[in-house]
């Protein structure tokens, strides 16, 4: 077993048939396979292009494993990789997002809530079966909100390791947090109207009828 | 952009639900300070429509959580992963193709 002293100096690249390099490796970046395949879909929306970035970014972990901190988190690590892969394979088309404080998404938030609740839509997360039309609203999202979502309510990051993910101020993952989830709830709202949801009690006026 | 914009909410809202709803979201995330989240508890407890305003956010981040919560890599993408490592020499490619579920 090898420990700690890695902890402060530099590793030097491994040569091929590090047995270190492999245990490690296999011990910390393997079991990550499926949440880096997550976050890959959910970045390129596409099954074949998430193979390619997940290849990729599992190529580049194991070539630039001395790298890696020992003891540190590998899954933030390799979710970094992970997007800086797919930013790179989109050649650099970073978007960009005016400075927006969050709190007016999150007051946003409330009038849909407000909206939903006069449709009679208020238990809507309760009662019916959203999980198709979440994912596809969460797909229809933008970048940088996707991640942001993605990263926090879908992976269980804090808001730290979403930051460094992203390479963005912790600031930055908050307002983009709270747009994304607002524009995930417009949607939603959006959906169930279209698709006739029958509210639990009867609405008490029309949407939009003033 | 200011004030105006949007018709946000109803106007009779106190200032503790005010409150309630331009920080939930940080206090469902656990970013308040200890004396803001043990406000905006007290505030909730005690007002009705803040309480249920919380359950319906506390259920949209429950459903969020859930999004491909079953989904994994594709086993044909660990057998083109393992095969990839296994070029660069490493000894563990194995391990790759099983699943860790």
């Amino acid at each position: 077993m090898t420990t700690a002293a890695f902890d402060v100096e530099p590793r030097t690249p491994a040569l091929p048939g590090d047995a270190t390099r492999d245990f490690e490796f296999e011990r910390d970046a393997l079991p990550w396979i499926d949440d880096v395949y997550r976050f890959a879909l959910s970045l390129t929306r596409d099954e074949s292009d998430a193979d390619d970035v997940v290849q990729e970014t599992y190529l580049r972990a194991y070539r630039s494993w001395h790298t890696f901190i020992p003891g540190t988190d590998c899954r933030r690590w390799l979710f970094t990789i992970c997007r800086n892969v797919f930013l790179r394979s989109r050649e650099r088309q970073r978007p960009t997002v005016d400075l927006e404080d969050g709190e007016q998404d999150a007051v946003a938030a409330g009038s849909v809530y407000a909206a939903a609740r006069e449709n009679g839509y208020d238990d809507i997360y309760a009662r019916v079966d959203l999980a198709p039309a979440l994912q596809e609203a969460l797909d229809e999202l933008s970048e940088p909100f996707r991640s942001a979502v993605v990263l926090v309510d879908v992976e269980d990051m804090t808001y730290e390791s979403a930051a460094d993910v992203m390479g963005v101020p912790i600031g930055t993952v908050r307002s983009r947090l709270f747009r994304g989830r607002r524009l995930l709830q417009e949607k939603l709202l959006t959906v169930a109207q279209d698709l006739g949801f029958v509210p639990a009690s009867a609405p008490s006026a029309p949407a939009g009828a003033r | 952009m200011s004030a105006g914009t949007h018709d946000h909410a109803p106007l009779d809202l106190s200032a503790n639900c005010m409150e309630t709803l331009r920080h939930l979201w940080d206090y469902l995330d656990d970013q308040m300070t200890p004396a803001g989240a043990e406000r905006l508890r007290a505030h909730i407890a005690s007002c009705e429509s803040c309480s249920r305003y919380e359950d319906f956010q506390e259920r949209f981040l429950a459903k969020v959580s859930q999004i491909r919560a079953d989904l994994g890599a594709p086993a044909s993408l660990r057998e083109k992963l393992a095969e990839k490592l296994k070029e660069q020499g490493c000894g563990c490619w194995g391990s790759v193709k099983s699943e860790k579920r």
